[in-house]
């Protein structure tokens, strides 16, 4: 059962895996406990820094958008992703369009090759 | 009479039975109707169990409705099998297992999520109808039987999307997966008609005996491989899935994942049983490798820029079907050839095949997850969603599980079969695996981001009131990630004892055939 | 050549079903055109079973006609039929929702979800 798989190249194991991982996970906890615990909770010592501004109350000013989240790589491919947000145009006749273009180009296809 | 003869026609009956008797029961009251859904969806998860017990103890097992005995496939002399049989192989057990567990978590989750709603009786009615046409579609041997449950998976399903008749969103999903639906299916029963036409039989595995290229052959292959592709969403015809499956309700977008599954099935069952050995020319396999490149590719782009979570699922959908599209093509590529087979080949059909069955579970999962945060918090678009892993603590450790699991992270049931389908498409050409690897990278960074937004964070005051799901949604949930942790953790036994069996009776096409037309009488 | 009409009927009307999809924007017009797709596969499997010279194919009180026309391709398109009757009456009370909803039948208007 504790097996391992054998691909035709290499094997995987997944109890050895599990093991490192415990033995990893033991030394980051042992690292972990290192720390001091004589901080005071609740008072200044326990606030988050937040470049010495402010930090608001409600947690909505303070997180990052989920459409900002990756705005560096879509800026990147900004290209790529207008062509591809193009094509995704939402109007069903252009859906079957694409399912009847790519059914007749593999029917054309496939009768010469 | 031996109950393990007719589990093939058991387990269509019992959800069909089960879809009848739906509005009748609700009569008796909310506790009745959800008690009706949740014992059947329980007996066809057992019925598929003790049916995959018996086929792989057995051999292929094949049932003929309406015939005198329940094998008599050639009657009294005739040389074509006449009605409609039901052939199940490891191949198709396997797909119904799976498709059994899917739809008994979605109807437990379906228990509480659609507490809100009125015309519920309706919703179990053809939630069950949903799950007979998808069991139906991976156990029939007749294609023509196959196109009938492909409409009735379809029909249900137009129904179950649309099932929030106010929400506007949901009835353009559901009026865009209805028109590419009937265009696709049309072009299937032509298929169908074109290959009844020049061999006269309807059986697969007759047709698959006698089978010769030409051009009508030909043409009949496309479309059928084109519609099925369509079905399960792969890339220039999956446009219709992110919007369906984030419009839908939640148990049935569950059940929904297993649907698109059973059209896979269906696209390797004509690829690998009926066409086989007669294929010929490698134009299909490539095609079907080309599709499974541009799915991978283009759904995980589009997935990385979403807002909104259900959506941001369905275009990942897309993704990993490009996967399984992948490992099955590279599989049929090799088909013929007995050194490359050994060598590559059987892996990809085996990283295939595993793949289908972690897709399943942890798609599932994933989608159950979104329904939760959905039903705690009201909210889909992850730019108003924060901080919920203080509240919703369960719901947060599976979907770590399930985001992991996708992502392809070792130790989880995603990463064996992801390594099984990089090794043996690396074999056929590099750029397969650097195209599957980068899509593996994209899928994490676009769960890391759903994870960050949804549920790490500060609390926001507007949610400062939401509670964990309710104790049925978290059942459901809990069966999956049973599977998953399952298939996670003993892997060479899932491989040895539910794909292997699976991915063997795939490529035995030989077997397929010799259960019909040499059996009965 | 003459004994082919019917498919040539077959595929004049599928073009035609198919170009209707595209070329009109009406979305009840989308929906007669697919209905019109499903009629040319329907007339498509009838032709398939004819054999020349066949009579129908009811065995009893024959009479003398000893050749028969197919009966599989008939029941084959009856069954067609019905689906594609169930699938037109959904689509056009979709398409009777959207007019609620949305206001307009214009299939390049109804595009919420895009992207």
């Amino acid at each position: 059962m504790w097996g391992k798989v054998y691909t035709g190249f290499g094997y995987w194991d997944a109890s050895a895996w599990i093991l490192f991982f415990f033995i990893a996970a033991f030394f980051t906890l042992w690292l972990r406990s290192q720390g001091r615990s004589d901080y005071k909770k609740g008072t200044e010592q326990d606030e988050i820094y937040w470049s010495g501004n402010e930090v608001p109350e409600d947690g909505e000013d303070i997180t990052v958008p989920a459409s900002s989240a990756y705005w560096g790589f879509r800026k990147a491919l900004e290209p790529f992703y207008r062509g591809l947000l193009g094509i995704h145009t939402g109007i069903a006749t252009d859906i079957v369009g694409y399912y009847v273009m790519t059914v007749a180009f593999l029917a054309v296809f496939i009768l010469l090759v | 009479m031996n109950w393990n003869d007719h589990l093939p026609a058991l387990i269509l009956i019992i959800p069909l039975f089960g879809a009848f008797i739906a509005p009748i029961c609700s009569l008796g009251g909310k506790t009745a109707r959800n008690f009706l859904l949740v014992v059947i969806s329980f007996i066809t998860l057992i019925v598929a169990f003790m049916l995959w017990r018996h086929v792989l103890a057995n051999g292929i097992s094949y049932y003929v409705m309406g015939g005198d005995k329940f094998n008599l496939s050639l009657p009294s002399g005739m040389a074509l099998p006449v009605r409609i049989i039901l052939e199940v192989d490891a191949f198709s057990a396997f797909m119904a297992l799976c498709g059994a567990i899917v739809s008994f978590a979605g109807a437990l989750f379906s228990v509480n999520y659609m507490n809100r709603f009125s015309g519920m009786g309706r919703f179990v009615s053809l939630y069950c109808l949903l799950t007979t046409g998808m069991l139906g579609m991976m156990v029939t041997g007749d294609i023509f039987n196959f196109f009938i449950f492909i409409e009735i998976s379809s029909i249900a399903s137009f129904g179950l999307i649309a099932f929030w008749r106010d929400k506007p969103t949901a009835i353009e999903a559901s009026f865009k997966y209805a028109l590419i639906s009937q265009v696709g299916s049309m072009l299937i029963l032509i298929a169908a008609g074109t290959l009844y036409g020049k061999y006269n039989m309807l059986n697969m595995a007759a047709i698959g005996s006698v089978l010769k290229m030409g051009t009508m052959e030909k043409l009949a292959l496309v479309f059928l491989v084109g519609s099925l592709a369509m079905k399960c969403g792969s890339f220039p015809m999956h446009m219709w899935l992110p919007d369906a499956y984030a419009e839908a309700p939640t148990g049935v977008t569950c059940l929904l994942v297993a649907v698109s599954q059973a059209s896979l099935y269906g696209l390797m069952r004509v690829c690998y049983s009926i066409y086989g050995a007669a294929m010929g020319s490698s134009f299909i396999p490539w095609m079907i490798i080309v599709f499974g490149l541009a799915s991978m590719f283009f759904g995980v782009s589009m997935a990385v820029v979403q807002h909104d979570i259900k959506r941001l699922m369905g275009y990942h959908s897309v993704s990993q079907v490009g996967y399984m599209l992948l490992g099955l093509g590279v599989g049929l590529l090799v088909l013929d050839d007995a050194r490359a087979m050994a060598d590559y080949g059987f892996t990809a059909i085996k990283g295939g095949v595993f793949h289908i069955f972690n897709y399943t579970m942890y798609k599932a999962l994933l989608f159950l997850t979104a329904g939760a945060i959905y039903y705690a918090t009201g909210k889909r678009d992850l730019n108003e969603m924060g901080g919920l892993a203080r509240r919703m603590p369960y719901t947060t450790f599976m979907f770590v599980i399930a985001a992991a699991a996708i992502s392809g992270l070792p130790p989880f049931n995603g990463f064996v079969s992801k390594l099984l389908i990089y090794e043996s498409s690396f074999a056929v050409h590099p750029f397969l695996a650097v195209v599957a690897l980068v899509t593996s990278v994209l899928t994490l960074a676009s769960f890391v981001k759903v994870f960050q937004t949804a549920f790490l964070g500060p609390e926001k005051n507007s949610l400062a009131k939401i509670q964990e799901v309710p104790a049925a949604m978290l059942i459901g949930m809990a069966v999956l990630t049973a599977a998953i942790l399952g298939a996670s953790l003993f892997p060479s036994w899932t491989l040895s004892t539910l794909v292997e069996p699976a991915a063997r009776a795939l490529v035995d096409q030989s077997g397929y055939i010799g259960a019909i037309l040499g059996g009965g009488m | 050549m003459i004994g082919n009409a019917p498919f040539f009927a077959v595929g004049v009307l599928f073009l035609m079903g198919l170009l209707g999809i595209f070329m009109t924007k009406n979305l009840i017009k989308i929906a007669i055109a697919v209905t019109i797709l499903g009629s040319s596969v329907n007339i498509f499997l009838v032709a398939l079973g004819y054999r020349t010279g066949g009579t129908i194919p009811v065995h009893f009180l024959a009479g003398e006609g000893t050749t028969m026309v197919m009966p599989t391709p008939q029941a084959m398109t009856l069954t067609a039929i019905v689906i594609a009757l169930a699938t037109t009456a959904l689509l056009l009370s979709l398409i009777m929702l959207v007019w609620r909803h949305y206001g307009t039948i214009d299939v390049d208007e109804i595009r919420r979800l895009r992207g």
